[in-house]
């Protein structure tokens, strides 16, 4: 099918506290049909390069969180550095908080979302993510609950035209799951296939394009 | 009695792999299987997807599903993060609509593929 033969990332890996886990991960999301993963607190493992696969890439994610007030101080923070910045939407403040803070990427299941954080969002051009991983590990009334905010959540990224951002968090090379399988969960709270392409693969590239060295910021060009 | 080929329902059958901490044997990975499709898509859901494990040999194995439920049923494979303990992630190859076909192209090849770089 050539809706699948785009490149793939998955953009919020936690990697696993032993020795050389980075390769063997990049090893096992590379076979997975991934073309590559950005991971979170990456410089503090000490990456060698050269174990990783060809035609790999690797980025670096950031996962910011705490109280609304820390929140916006965190995102000032690393918002130069080129790592890309997430945002779990725990409760409406802090969803709320992430909403309005510009440079941030990505927006992370927010909980109770809703019209006014939509038009924000859009405004500060913040890509809203699905957690697939909460799909997969969890069972009965937890799922339930985690689809009906996915559920509602992909209305208002329809409504707002909101970009969307896949992702299946792995903490380990088990947690791992394949585009085609992601799009077919994805398929459970109503997103189309077509969506779940452009979610694990334009929208991230997107997102690295804004964070290169190269780019000044958006509405910026080089005449 | 077979059932006449207008009545006959149409069927694909995914090949899929198994990466597991522990080995798994047939059994426990049918139940893990079955309770996933049924948690996922309830008792109805479960029989419109008529699922059966073809074969297994611990490492690959093939699935028989339903013609339009194929999506259904990866989404509940890629559902099953642990059985008997240890974690595993399963990985569709391929759907194809014989059992032979899912065999061969799926299957076999990795078979003879894989332990090239062994050899090296």
């Amino acid at each position: 099918m050539p809706l699948f033969n785009a490149k793939f990332y998955d953009l919020m890996v936690h990697l696993p506290e032993e020795m050389d886990s980075l390769a063997r991960f990049a090893h096992a999301a590379k076979e997975f049909g991934y073309s590559g993963i950005a991971a979170l607190d990456l410089k503090k493992n000490g990456t060698d390069m050269n174990q990783l696969p060809e035609d790999f890439s690797l980025y670096s994610a950031i996962e910011v969180s705490g109280k609304p007030s820390k929140l916006r101080d965190e995102i000032k923070k690393y918002k130069d550095t080129g790592d890309i910045l997430i945002a779990r939407g725990k409760d409406e403040e802090i969803a709320r908080t992430a909403a309005e803070t510009e440079r941030l990427d990505i927006l992370l299941q927010p909980v109770k979302f809703n019209n006014v954080l939509g038009k924000i969002a859009y405004d500060n051009s913040i890509a809203l993510g699905f957690d697939i991983g909460s799909i997969i590990h969890t069972r009965g009334d937890d799922r339930v609950r985690e689809l009906r905010i996915m559920r509602t959540n992909l209305k208002y990224a329809r409504k707002y035209d909101l970009q969307m951002v896949l992702t299946c968090e792995p903490y380990s090379t088990y947690d791992l799951r394949s585009p085609r399988e992601i799009a077919s969960l994805g398929g459970l709270f109503g997103m189309s296939p077509e969506e779940a392409v452009g979610a694990m693969s334009a929208v991230p590239i997107e997102i690295m394009r804004k964070k290169s060295a190269g780019h000044i910021q958006e509405g910026v060009e080089i005449i | 009695m077979k059932t006449i080929p207008t009545l006959r329902e149409k069927k694909r059958y995914l090949a899929f792999r198994i990466i597991s901490e522990e080995t798994i044997n047939r059994g426990v990975l049918t139940d893990e299987l079955l309770n996933s499709i049924s948690s996922l898509f309830g008792d109805t859901g479960a029989s419109e997807i008529n699922p059966a494990l073809m074969s297994y040999d611990g490492g690959y194995g093939i699935l028989r599903c339903q013609k339009d439920r194929t999506s259904d049923t990866r989404a509940a494979l890629a559902c099953i993060n642990k059985v008997g303990g240890g974690r595993v992630s399963i990985m569709v190859l391929g759907i194809s609509g014989t059992v032979k076909g899912a065999m061969e192209k799926f299957i076999q090849q990795r078979l003879v593929k894989e332990p090239e770089p062994d050899k090296e």
